[in-house]
């Protein structure tokens, strides 16, 4: 597998390739001109490669803004970022799209498997989407690694909210990113299973080795992270690490 | 392994195997589309291939329909030995006679018509009995009869029956007459006979009703039917020859040939137009549904070049296959409607295979598909990765890229039209008039969305969703204004179209008609004719009028007269011009007519010839009282001066007569009499029987032909031409239906989100249905009008114009059927939320 740090990079005078994310200034604003609303203001931010951030803070905070901008699904407003080593801030949307290709994975609270497609196939999807021959092949792989060797020709429709989580952890894990990002990835289970899922996106991400970034509401899962941020009105309000994190962005 | 992370994107083989996945082999969400492309490819396949094969059918058996390479016909004459001699140059002759006849038994009378052939005929095709014999043409006292003879008559083949003077023997009955369908309108059951038997009989005398056909087989086959035509025009002028050509064997055929498939062609393109808003629709929901899954796409990687090539894949591969159905489907209809017009056109029974109308159907389907494709494709092009975290009906913004694919399909489409019709003016007024509805719709849907904006806000909250779902932003207004005002259209144009042939019908068979028409009554037997019908029928009204032939071979003021032979083309409406046709002479202007300028002369009028003319004819030649007519009639010219003009009242069932000469100028050329007889309705049919037999026996060379049979068969053409447009406009509404139906799912798309929110906040299923009800009743209400200008616009082209009916819509029906064209769409618009109706607002939010 490619590093995808190795892959070709429009870098920026002041890019740290030794990051995985270097974020300086970062504005997002949303609305009409007429009526503009401040998402995201003025955001410094840096991540090392293979680390595991926790982004806490309450609804509104601008967390979701984040991930959507740092994952490349949203254009900034203003700033630089610089993501995987590449300028995301001059990339159109089909470039944040190749960008995203094989070295972005995002796993979403809300599951978002395509409905039409088996397991197999959903996980096949963004592979072949990144031109791999084998993707048939390391989806059926990825399935087994999650638990689902025995669901691959199900449709989502035919699998649990765990399930379907499991399937969308492997359709994000499968082609070797050197991002992960979740958003709220328990919010839509139980206890019970959102902690299989935690436990199975952590393992998955140790044995790849990848940088993660994880949204939650969850102190406890926090806590499990090395790094915690916390976001209020959107600035990043805290920055410490695992216990001592979560602990300050309850102050 | 992934090699190029970077690279541009998918191939479109990696492109296909996505996008087939996605598809899941059941077209579901695409189903609309295939169904649009499905009728619109069926109804042109079916109308092309039906209308090749009647073209190709008339043009390839031209001579076997004519019974030769041209035809000379005349009125009440042979042709001379030197019009003769003149024929016999260019190729074989066969000559006859038609005329009407009685045909008798002792215990039964029929009118029939009599068609007396020489030798050589049949000169092409062959003649068969029943009994699968084909004995060529009828020799002495044989005779050939129609099934229908036969039954009349009550006779077996072998025995004996009369017409005229002479017994004949019935020989064989009819399967097959080679040059049947060029015979035109029968009054009567065939009854074939060599060619002496009507002279032997009586049936031949100056005066006498009867036409003499001539055809010649060329000798070269190369020869060019209209330049003899005109040679011989010019050798005899004043012989007042009919002609046909081969190329147009049954002119009558050939015109409705031309008129049916003006009106196919009309349909046909009307259904792609609607069926192409059914299939912007359909697409346009189609993405709508599959937003989720294109934003996830992208979310994985995917460019929106990637996008356009998976959903453009899908698409294509739905327009394929519905093209391929719907060939299939107009090549499986075909028979049906040829069934329907057997008998009035030369259709091949059996499936016909017409590969250019084919193509042609499935280039259209696949345009159209393309062209209204095209707009929602590129627009969910631009439809963003972030749109799974935002709300969903945030409306897209128009891409200029879209609009100019959607004008070259379009362009592509119009062009196709115009290089491919027989019919340019046609398919150009109705492009552009489709054209001109779609901006007046669509500038509809705009200014309902301007007047919901702009009404107060009503207080009860469903109203004013209602109110607000016609005019918040992205609201598909005018997608669905344009779609229900076309598909409300069809129907609108089909119960027009229908109701206006229907109320033909009933008003061209007119209430008080005569029972009978006798032909050939001798004037100097007028009142022993008139005894013998008030004897047992006192009450019966009888007019009898003289009639004879005639051509009119110059017209113009006097000195400064145009002949007809000089014509190059015979002017608009001035049919009268065109050979021979029955002439009279009176004393007073005939029933059923009106002096309009002018007077009527004197009955005891003497010196120079008068005529009295129709003015209609006169002003489409532009004559006036006091010019001139020279008349040809049974050889001889004659000049007479146009004393009036009448206007004429064609729809009366008695003898309406274009020119009514003054007694002195015609009435010492021989002729005969022709009479109607209207007998008390009370009267029985034994006694009518009777009198037939009475009449055929006291009058044997005279002819009656009984009216109600006409009419039947008047009345069973105009159906069959009815069952015909019936069977094609239904196409329309399947595809309005259609429209409909997808337009509506369309636009539930959007609405779903808020029917749930509403159900969450406590609205219950009838207030919701009450919403709906509003919406759509909002909308078709606006829509009503404009689809009854729309259809009835479109109808009355086709019934005025095409088929040169009277326009007699039954608006009670018209309205009827609207009405039920806006029932369904309000069933359809409530059908389709029952299941979110139904559903628990918990469940209901899950399925967002």
């Amino acid at each position: 597998m490619t590093n995808p740090a190795d892959a070709p990079a429009r870098s920026v005078p002041d890019a740290k390739p030794a990051l995985a994310i270097h974020v300086r200034d970062l504005s997002l604003t949303l609305g009409s001109a007429s009526a503009p609303v401040e998402i995201l203001k003025g955001i410094d931010l840096d991540i090392a490669h293979g680390e595991v951030v926790a982004l806490l803070g309450p609804s509104g905070s601008g967390k979701s803004s984040l991930m959507a901008v740092l994952s490349g699904l949203e254009r900034a407003s203003g700033g630089s970022l610089t993501v995987a080593g590449q300028d995301f801030a001059r990339l159109d949307e089909d470039g944040l799209a190749a960008a995203r290709r094989g070295r972005i994975g995002i796993v979403l609270q809300a599951f978002h498997l395509l409905p039409t497609m088996t397991a197999a196939e959903n996980v096949a999807t963004p592979m072949e989407l990144a031109g791999a021959r084998d993707a048939s092949e390391r989806a059926v792989a990825e399935l087994a690694a999650v638990g689902l060797g025995h669901r691959t020709d199900h449709y989502p429709t035919q699998l649990s909210g765990g399930e379907q989580q499991r399937v969308a952890i492997a359709r994000a894990i499968a082609p070797g990113p050197a991002l992960i990002f979740a958003d709220e990835p328990t919010g839509n289970l139980d206890v019970a299973t959102g902690e299989e899922i935690v436990d199975l996106l952590f393992a998955r991400r140790a044995e790849t080795g990848a940088t993660l970034l994880i949204i939650t509401h969850d102190p406890k899962l926090a806590a499990r992270c090395e790094r915690v941020l916390t976001m209020a009105d959107g600035v990043i309000v805290s920055d410490g690490s695992g216990a001592r994190g979560v602990r300050e962005a309850a102050e | 392994m992934i090699e190029d992370g970077a690279r541009r994107g998918l191939g479109w083989g990696e492109a296909w195997r996505i996008a087939r996945r996605d598809l899941n082999g059941r077209f579901k969400g695409l189903r609309l589309l295939l169904v649009c492309i499905f009728l619109g490819t069926a109804a042109l396949a079916a109308i092309g291939t039906l209308t090749a094969s009647i073209e190709r059918e008339l043009q390839s058996s031209g001579r076997v329909l004519l019974g030769g390479d041209l035809e000379v016909e005349v009125w009440q004459r042979d042709l001379s030995e030197d019009e003769l001699d003149a024929l016999s140059e260019y190729g074989r002759v066969s000559g006859g006679y038609r005329m009407q006849a009685m045909a008798t038994t002792p215990d039964a009378a029929a009118p029939v018509e009599l068609k007396a052939v020489d030798e050589n005929w049949p000169l092409f095709g062959t003649f068969t009995l029943a009994d699968g014999t084909a004995p060529g043409a009828p020799t002495a006292n044989d005779a050939y009869l129609a099934q229908g003879a036969l039954d009349r008559l009550d006779i077996q083949v072998g025995d004996e029956f009369r017409v005229g003077t002479t017994t004949l023997n019935a020989a064989g009955v009819i399967e097959t007459e080679p040059d049947r369908l060029s015979e035109g309108f029968q009054l009567g059951p065939t009854v074939l006979v060599a060619q002496e038997v009507p002279g032997a009989a009586g049936l031949i005398q100056p005066g006498s009703l009867y036409q003499s056909k001539y055809r010649v087989a060329f000798a070269e086959d190369t020869r060019d039917p209209e330049g003899v035509e005109e040679a011989l025009t010019e050798a005899f002028p004043t012989a007042g020859f009919d002609f046909r050509t081969r190329d147009r064997a049954s002119p009558g055929a050939d015109r409705f040939v031309g008129r049916m498939s003006d009106f196919l062609t009309l349909v046909g393109l009307a259904a792609l137009v609607i069926a192409g808003i059914g299939i912007a629709g359909g697409v346009s929901s189609y993405l709508d549904q599959r937003r989720a899954s294109i934003a996830t796409l992208k979310v994985l990687g995917a460019s929106s070049r990637d996008i356009v090539r998976i959903y453009a894949l899908q698409i294509a591969a739905a327009a394929l296959l519905g093209s391929a159905l719907g060939l299939t489907a107009g090549v499986l209809v075909t028979p049906l409607l040829g069934a329907a017009l057997q008998g009035l056109l030369p259709v091949e029974s059996g499936f016909v295979i017409e590969p250019a109308p084919l193509l042609l159907a499935g280039a259209y389907g696949l345009l159209v598909a393309f062209a209204f494709a095209a707009a929602p494709l590129l627009r969910a092009r631009a439809f963003p990765a972030m749109a799974l975290m935002r709300s969903r009906i945030v409306p897209l913004a128009r891409d200029r890229r879209a609009l100019a694919a959607t004008g070259a399909g379009l362009a592509a489409i119009c062009a196709l039209a115009l290089f491919t019709t027989g019919q340019t003016l046609l398919t150009a007024g109705f492009l552009a008039g489709a054209g001109a509805a779609l901006v007046a719709l669509a500038g509809l849907g705009l200014a309902l969305q301007y007047a919901a904006r702009k009404l107060p806000r009503p207080s009860n909250p469903l109203l004013r969703s209602a109110l607000a779902n016609i005019h918040r932003p992205g609201a598909p207004t005018s997608a669905l204004v344009t779609a229900l005002g076309f598909g409300l259209a069809a129907f609108v144009l089909l119960a027009a179209v229908q109701s206006a042939i229907g109320g033909n019908i009933e008003s061209r068979v007119p209430r008080e008609a005569p029972d009978y028409f006798v032909i050939d009554v001798p004037p100097e037997r007028e009142t022993e004719f008139r005894e013998l019908v008030t004897e047992p029928f006192p009450d019966a009204q009888i007019n009898a009028v003289p009639t004879l032939r005639g051509a009119i071979l110059a017209y113009g003021p006097e000195g400064d007269m145009q002949r007809v032979a000089d014509l190059e083309e015979i002017p608009e409406g001035a049919w009268v011009l065109n050979g021979e046709r029955g002439i009279t002479y009176a004393d007073a202007p005939p029933t059923g007519s009106r002096v309009v300028e002018g007077t009527w002369w004197n009955p005891l009028h003497e010196g120079e010839g008068l005529v009295s003319i129709d003015r209609e004819f006169a002003d489409a030649v532009g004559l006036e009282v006091g010019d001139m007519l020279t008349v040809g009639i049974l050889g001889s010219e004659r000049d007479v001066r146009i004393a009036n003009l009448r206007e004429i009242d064609w729809e009366t069932m008695g003898f309406n007569f274009t020119l009514v000469f003054s007694r002195n100028a015609i009435s010492d050329a021989p002729h005969k009499l022709a009479a109607t007889i209207e007998l008390p309705a009370a009267a029985d049919t034994e006694a009518r029987a009777q009198l037939l037999r009475d009449l055929v026996q006291a009058f044997p060379s005279s002819s009656v032909v009984e009216v109600g049979e006409v009419l039947v068969q008047a009345r069973t053409l105009l159906e069959q031409v009815g069952l015909a447009t019936l069977a094609a406009a239904a196409v329309a509404v399947l595809a309005g239906i259609a429209v409909l139906m997808g337009a509506i799912a369309a636009a539930r798309a959007a609405r779903t989100y808020d029917t749930v929110v509403l159900r969450v906040m406590g609205a219950s299923r009838r207030q919701i249905l009450g919403l709906q009800l509003a919406e759509y009743s909002l909308i078709a209400a606006a829509l009503a009008l404009v689809a009854l200008a729309l259809g009835s616009g479109l109808a009355w082209v086709i019934i005025t114009q095409l088929f040169e009916f009277d326009w007699l819509p039954d608006w009670g029906v018209v309205l009827a059927v609207l009405g039920l064209g806006l029932a369904t769409v309000l069933a359809f618009a409530i059908g389709g939320s029952l299941p979110l109706l139904r559903a628990k607002p918990a469940q209901a939010l899950r399925e967002l």
